[in-house]
């Protein structure tokens, strides 16, 4: 499992229960549509791009993604998420080659 | 012995010759079957529904964009996101790429708020759609014209 770097942003950063806040995800990942050529070689790079992205917010799956070739190199997803309860954010990403990556994040309310 | 040589060499070819390979080079038949185009997209995602235009999709997208590898896209929905009511999803398509599909995002009333954002890839000047599916059933749609000088596909 090779690892990715990658960030979960949550805005604003100070917020309580019952407060919808703005998430994103970054990832560092080339998203190779399969159409591109090299251009020294002729051929065609093969397709290497995330194909589905899931948010699980304290066990439960808040949001899935069906990704498809065409988004843009080291893609964004931003949403947006209901806090309800201390806990983990955890993003689970898969790419078309059959690559699978995690990244979590502590939700922390306060007050 | 040359007889047993050939014929394990025959041996060899017809067994390497026998492996189909998954992913073929010049993007075969497998991968091409998961291009569709915006006609096609669409019925795929409704079902054949007509999706109605609705001023509760905020699409935001360039009128004209820099860069075409590197397109900003968000949708936002007016919905109350109960779990009566929310936008169950958010599909993005493009009506001049490859494949018109972007990206499909299934929301629950979880999110607060039915609103998704990202960047995306336009090979040249073509709409950028956003199909929203409704938790009652409805679709709603809103299209964007991007205007792209340099494409963005390679």
């Amino acid at each position: 499992m090779e690892a990715r770097k990658s960030l979960i942003k949550i805005k604003p950063k100070r917020y309580k229960n019952g407060d919808v806040v703005k998430v994103s995800f970054m990832v560092m990942h080339p998203m190779e549509t399969g159409s591109r050529k090299d251009k020294k070689t002729k051929k065609l790079i093969p397709a290497k791009y995330i194909n589905s992205v899931k948010f699980n917010y304290n066990g439960k799956e808040i949001t899935t993604m069906k990704v498809w070739e065409s988004l843009s190199v080291n893609p964004v997803f931003t949403t947006y998420m209901k806090v309800d309860g201390k806990g983990k954010l955890k993003v689970t990403y898969t790419d078309n080659t059959g690559e699978v990556n995690e990244k979590s994040k502590k939700i922390k309310p306060k007050g | 012995m040359q007889r047993r040589n050939f014929l394990k060499n025959v041996g060899v070819a017809l067994a390497a010759s026998a492996v189909i390979p998954a992913v073929s080079f010049a993007g075969g038949t497998g991968k091409d079957a998961n291009k569709m185009s915006y006609k096609t997209a669409l019925s795929a995602i409704t079902g054949g529904k007509t999706p109605k235009a609705s001023a509760k999709v905020h699409l935001k997208a360039p009128e004209i964009a820099e860069n075409g590898a590197v397109v900003p896209v968000t949708v936002n929905v007016d919905s109350p996101m109960t779990a009566n009511d929310y936008v169950k999803a958010i599909h993005i398509l493009n009506t001049k790429n490859g494949n018109a599909r972007t990206i499909d995002v299934f929301l629950t009333p979880a999110n607060g708020k039915a609103m998704f954002s990202t960047r995306i890839k336009l090979g040249g000047t073509q709409d950028v759609v956003a199909l929203v599916e409704l938790s009652n059933g409805d679709y709603l749609i809103a299209s964007q014209s991007v205007k792209v000088t340099i494409g963005g596909c390679g």
